[in-house]
């Protein structure tokens, strides 16, 4: 089986987010790999390890990726493609799928395996539009991974009213949610063998794909400002008897919160 | 004139609040409504979408559509779209929604945007106003095509009472099933429990509760106000909770009336899927914990001493 996970370089969600003029403030920003992407790969190591499979994955934009890819390598990914490319500059989803589509394209895959969502934007469309391009059977928010046979895998995704058991056929793509697996921490084995290999760094051109072409498919939505986020305040906290403020803090819902 | 086609949401047959939230939305911004609803046994439901507010009905009607399976339910949404020429399609916030949405949008070579808190016609096109950034940031963003699918936060539209629609119903034809991705079995939640997504009461636990037995306690609490019981990760990660009982970024965004968190420290993740929650009360030994500083009644104590007090204190008035 030959397994393409998608990855992608995004703001460390941890840090404190400071909004000028309508931009994020970029000073101080650290970048993380986006924690279901990072669950994406690890449900690849796992097949690679429990089914054996080839894993290759697939970074396209956020400048210089090698740490983060390394980091994959590490884990136990074997091939690493990252796409850099000026005209990517304002890419939205739909421009993202268009790249992967072509990425996908020139690899004989039988499973893709994305993130179900990006922590920097919290879309959770680029995996699902990829597959509506490609034409691939999909299943977004995947919980559970099974092998059935060298043509079909059994997912378990959790749905509106439970968990939804889907039989797939291969090729097919996959999003996963962050709660499908405990990404492991690199071992320095791991981490000194990454430092050796290769990344595949390509641009538009040498994916095939004209910047003309990408440039000329306008983005469909384009984010023109951001805002700082309304915060809540605290409001009032009660310490002391249990019996005493409990009684006061029911009688503040029912009487001034009117909510009970 | 812009047209809406709101997806109703349907759950066990019974059709949820977020679609006349829609429809309301879709009225207050002046656009034609239109609903599509899509399930296996659905008969029932024209008065009910027809009170929610809207003119006319799209219903795909069949026992292949009793199980969701996102490929089907997008042809019946697209084909809905098509027929009433919707230049704007909204999803309610619900895991259907979101797996369905960048579909239709992929097919109709329209925008899509998820997590949606508001729509604004400005001089001839659309923007949304959306959080991002795990609820960090907002973000105003400019629709570049002449349609739009939207999946809608939870809470972010409100219920105009006074909305009025037509029973006037157009029969979608089924849809082929997704021969390559089979839906074999639904393994449901405990029947009889409230529906997180739109319970006026929200009752999480925490890792305060330890084990079985806190988490035992916090239900009863949950019980007793008819509430939806959820959790943060830590009981999810654990193995106490369910998957789709974790309250969060990365599991369900909530937005009730009342918001309590029992036990729970309020890790960011967990404050990014309830903090749009009207009212939050919070139960946390820690008086520290950062829970405290979005909640507006905040008790300092051992959950296992103030959870029964709680109860009691709420059986006092009824």
């Amino acid at each position: 089986m030959k397994i393409l996970t998608t990855v992608k370089k995004v703001v460390d969600v941890e840090l404190t987010m400071r909004v000028e003029d309508g931009a994020i403030v970029e000073d101080g920003m650290q970048y993380v790999i986006n924690a279901w992407d990072e669950s994406a790969v690890e449900a690849s190591v796992q097949l690679k390890e429990n089914n054996g499979a080839e894993t290759t994955l697939v970074s396209v934009g956020g400048g210089d990726n090698t740490d983060m890819i390394r980091r994959c390598y590490a884990m136990g990914i074997e091939n690493g493609i990252h796409i850099e490319d000026p005209a990517l500059d304002k890419a939205d989803s739909s421009i993202y799928a268009r790249v992967l589509q072509m990425v996908y394209e020139k690899g004989d895959y039988d499973l893709v395996i994305t993130g179900k969502q990006a922590q920097d934007t919290d879309s959770g469309q680029t995996g699902i539009i990829l597959a509506e391009y490609l034409g691939l059977p999909c299943v977004s928010n995947v919980v559970a991974i099974e092998v059935l046979d060298g043509q079909h895998i059994k997912v378990s995704r959790s749905g509106d009213a439970g968990t939804e058991i889907v039989e797939m056929e291969l090729p097919a793509l996959i999003t996963v949610d962050v709660s499908i697996n405990e990404p492991r921490l690199p071992q320095m084995r791991g981490i000194m063998m990454a430092k050796k290999k290769k990344i595949e760094v390509m641009d538009l051109a040498a994916l095939g794909v004209s910047a003309d072409d990408i440039s000329a498919a306008a983005p469909r939505s384009e984010i023109v400002e951001y805002m700082a986020s309304k915060t809540r305040k605290g409001g009032q906290k009660f310490e002391g008897e249990p019996a005493d403020i409990t009684a006061q803090v029911v009688d503040l819902l029912a009487n001034e919160a009117k909510v009970l | 004139m812009s047209k809406v086609l709101v997806v109703a949401d349907i759950k066990q047959g019974d059709l949820k609040s977020s679609t006349s939230e829609l429809l309301s939305k879709a009225k207050a911004i002046g656009a034609e409504r239109a609903v599509v609803a899509i399930g296996g046994n659905i008969e029932s439901l024209s008065s009910d979408l027809a009170n929610a507010g809207s003119d006319t009905q799209y219903i795909a009607n069949d026992p292949g559509l009793e199980l969701f399976s996102a490929g089907p339910y997008t042809t019946c949404v697209v084909d809905a779209a098509r027929q009433f020429d919707a230049d704007m399609i909204w999803f309610g916030f619900s895991e259907s929604g979101k797996a369905v949405a960048p579909r239709v949008a992929a097919q109709l070579d329209a925008a899509c945007a998820t997590e949606i808190t508001d729509v604004i016609l400005e001089g001839g096109h659309i923007e949304v106003v959306r959080p991002a950034i795990t609820n960090k940031v907002i973000q105003r963003v400019k629709i570049n095509t002449d349609k739009l699918v939207a999946v809608v936060r939870a809470g972010a539209f409100e219920a105009v009472e006074e909305i009025t629609g037509t029973e006037n119903v157009v029969e979608l034809s089924p849809p082929e099933s997704d021969l390559k991705a089979v839906i074999k079995e639904l393994v449901s939640d405990a029947s009889g429990e409230i529906d997180l997504a739109d319970a006026d009461i929200v009752v999480s636990v925490g890792r305060g509760a330890k084990d079985q037995a806190g988490i035992d306690l916090v239900k009863d609490l949950a019980n007793d106000l008819s509430a939806g019981f959820g959790s943060s990760r830590a009981m999810v990660d654990g193995g106490f909770m369910a998957h789709n009982k974790q309250v969060g970024q990365t599991g369900k965004i909530v937005a009730p009336t009342l918001y309590i968190a029992i036990g729970i420290s309020g890790a960011i993740q967990h404050l990014a899927g309830m903090n749009g929650s009207k009212v939050i009360l919070a139960v946390n030994k820690d008086p520290e914990a950062p829970i405290f500083n979005v909640a507006d009644y905040g008790i300092v104590g051992d959950l296992f001493e103030v959870v029964p007090i709680l109860r009691e204190e709420i059986k006092k008035l009824s």
